[in-house]
């Protein structure tokens, strides 16, 4: 039967169903279910599967989308009721994550920022042309594990290494995994600048994210 | 003049040009700032690049207004200046064109996504790139160029916004990535769907441009060639760019490389062909060797 509904879970989040899987998680709760388990067998699968579909090459950045919202979705009807019964979804940590100054694209980091939140990271997305003091400010004022930052032009990309510099320059540096994307970033390029990682996509931002978090 | 440039394809490839943004950097654009704004601030720098493509050897320069649709410019608080940025920047072009030379209005993607994804509707895009078109076509342009697009709704969105407003041909070029199963959009569109969607509409040529490297691209144009009987446009990228530790920007294939691969992609039925980021007037200067030979018409 509680087979039955995760498997109801998986399926709502690979369809990208919004309804059904905030009326499953709806369900979840009425039915006084161990939430947790609901979110880690259920609805957690469902996300794994989306992720595997986008590597296969099966799913695009449309299905992404909404199989993202589907997840968050279920979280908002699932978080509120595990606040009440003072319970916590497990997290990978607190992410903030914006596009550098300079650089208004956003489209790869709203994907990011949508993944790792249905990834089951706090995610504070600053937007975009973000100032580089405001990273730092923030990611200390949340208490942040990570900072990522996007830039799609090869004249912003030198911001990522700006960040970077200032971080050291508060002594602040080890404070924080620095994580770097966009189309002119590599992995090469993460390791020059001192960076803790890159990631190519967003299915890969939260696999590396979970690997640094000791999740992988 | 659109009929001629159709005439000329029929008679021999014919050469685009290459980047633009590149360019206006070197000229002095600062980073962030908006490069369609410079149509109106820097006209004589816009015009000096497309004299530098002319000079190279293209038949068709793209004019400095990728950015150029309202959504994108309201970015740069620019948006009710749309018809007058597009307009000035057509006539720089036309300006700046020998005879029997074309202008192409290059028409980017809005940065913004679609309903269910985005926030914005058909119609909102539609009505953005109608004021653009309006604009490029007022200003003098031979053809609209619809470039970059990797959402063939929004495209789509272009072609029937150009459409409505004026009678120069659209040219579209989608972005696509190699996958295992062929090449497709990021939205997951692959190139036959691409071809006919767009044919439909009434777009007078189809083809790909950015993200592929010249051999990469070759792949493209074969998938469109299977497809469709209209002709192809080709504007690949020079490969990937790799950021010195000076901050200078160099590309990953090299100009010889990235030009050995334009006879097969004029074998494989590029019509148009021109280059995107990373390239410049010696790319196109080295292409014309090749393209414009071709058919002994120059």
């Amino acid at each position: 039967m509680k087979d039955d509904l995760y498997r109801s879970m998986k399926e709502a989040i690979v369809a990208g169903d919004r309804a059904r899987s905030a009326a499953l998680a709806e369900e979840a709760v009425q039915g006084g279910l161990d939430l947790l388990e609901v979110i880690e067998k259920g609805y957690v699968p469902g996300i794994q599967e989306v992720g595997r579909l986008w590597e296969e090459g099966e799913y695009f950045l449309p299905e992404l989308i909404t199989s993202a919202e589907a997840m968050k979705r279920a979280m908002a009807v699932l978080e509120p009721e595990l606040a009440r019964r003072s319970l916590k979804a497990r997290t990978g940590g607190k992410v903030v994550i914006g596009t550098v100054e300079g650089d208004i694209h956003d489209i790869g980091k709203n994907l990011v920022a949508s993944m790792l939140q249905a990834g089951g990271f706090e995610v504070h997305d600053l937007g975009v042309d973000v100032r580089l003091d405001r990273f730092v400010e923030t990611a200390e004022a949340v208490g942040a594990d990570f900072i990522c930052l996007s830039a799609l032009l090869t004249t912003t990309m030198t911001n990522q290494r700006r960040l970077i510099a200032m971080l050291r320059e508060k002594g602040l540096r080890d404070k924080y995994k620095v994580l770097v994307g966009g189309a002119p970033a590599n992995a090469k390029w993460a390791e020059e600048i001192g960076a803790d990682g890159y990631a190519e996509n967003a299915v890969a931002a939260v696999k590396l994210a979970k690997s640094l978090a000791g999740q992988g | 003049m659109s009929h001629l440039l159709l005439r000329l394809a029929a008679a021999r490839p014919v050469l685009l040009d290459g980047a633009m943004g590149t360019e206006l950097m070197a000229r002095g654009l600062p980073r962030g700032a908006c490069p369609e704004a410079w149509n109106l601030d820097r006209p004589e720098a816009v015009a000096a690049v497309h004299a530098d493509y002319f000079a190279a050897g293209s038949d068709v320069v793209s004019t400095n207004t990728f950015g150029g649709s309202r959504i994108k410019l309201a970015g740069h608080g620019l948006d009710g200046r749309t018809c007058e940025i597009n307009a000035a920047a057509a006539r720089l072009a036309r300006g700046a064109a020998p005879a029997g030379k074309f202008v192409a209005g290059s028409m980017g993607p809005t940065g913004k996504f679609l309903k269910p994804q985005g926030e914005f509707t058909e119609e909102e895009f539609e009505g953005s790139f109608a004021e653009q078109a309006r604009g490029l076509a007022d200003g003098g342009a031979d053809i609209l160029l619809l470039e970059t697009h990797y959402d063939l709704r929004e495209a789509l969105a272009g072609v029937r916004a150009a459409r409505r407003v004026t009678d120069v041909p659209v040219f579209v070029t989608m972005t696509f990535n190699a996958h295992r199963r062929g090449f497709f959009t990021l939205m997951g569109d692959g190139v036959a769907k691409c071809a006919a969607e767009l044919e439909r509409a009434g777009a007078a040529a189809v083809g790909a441009n950015c993200t592929l490297n010249s051999g990469e691209m070759v792949g493209v144009i074969k998938a469109f060639e299977e497809t469709t009987g209209l002709p192809l446009v080709a504007q690949a990228n020079a490969g990937q760019p790799v950021l010195g530790a000076d901050g200078s920007v160099a590309y990953s294939q090299s100009l010889d490389d990235y030009v050995k691969h334009v006879p097969a992609l004029v074998e494989a039925g590029a019509r148009f062909v021109g280059g995107c980021c990373g390239t410049g007037p010696a790319h196109i200067r080295a292409m014309a060797r090749f393209v414009v030979k071709e058919g002994g018409t120059a």
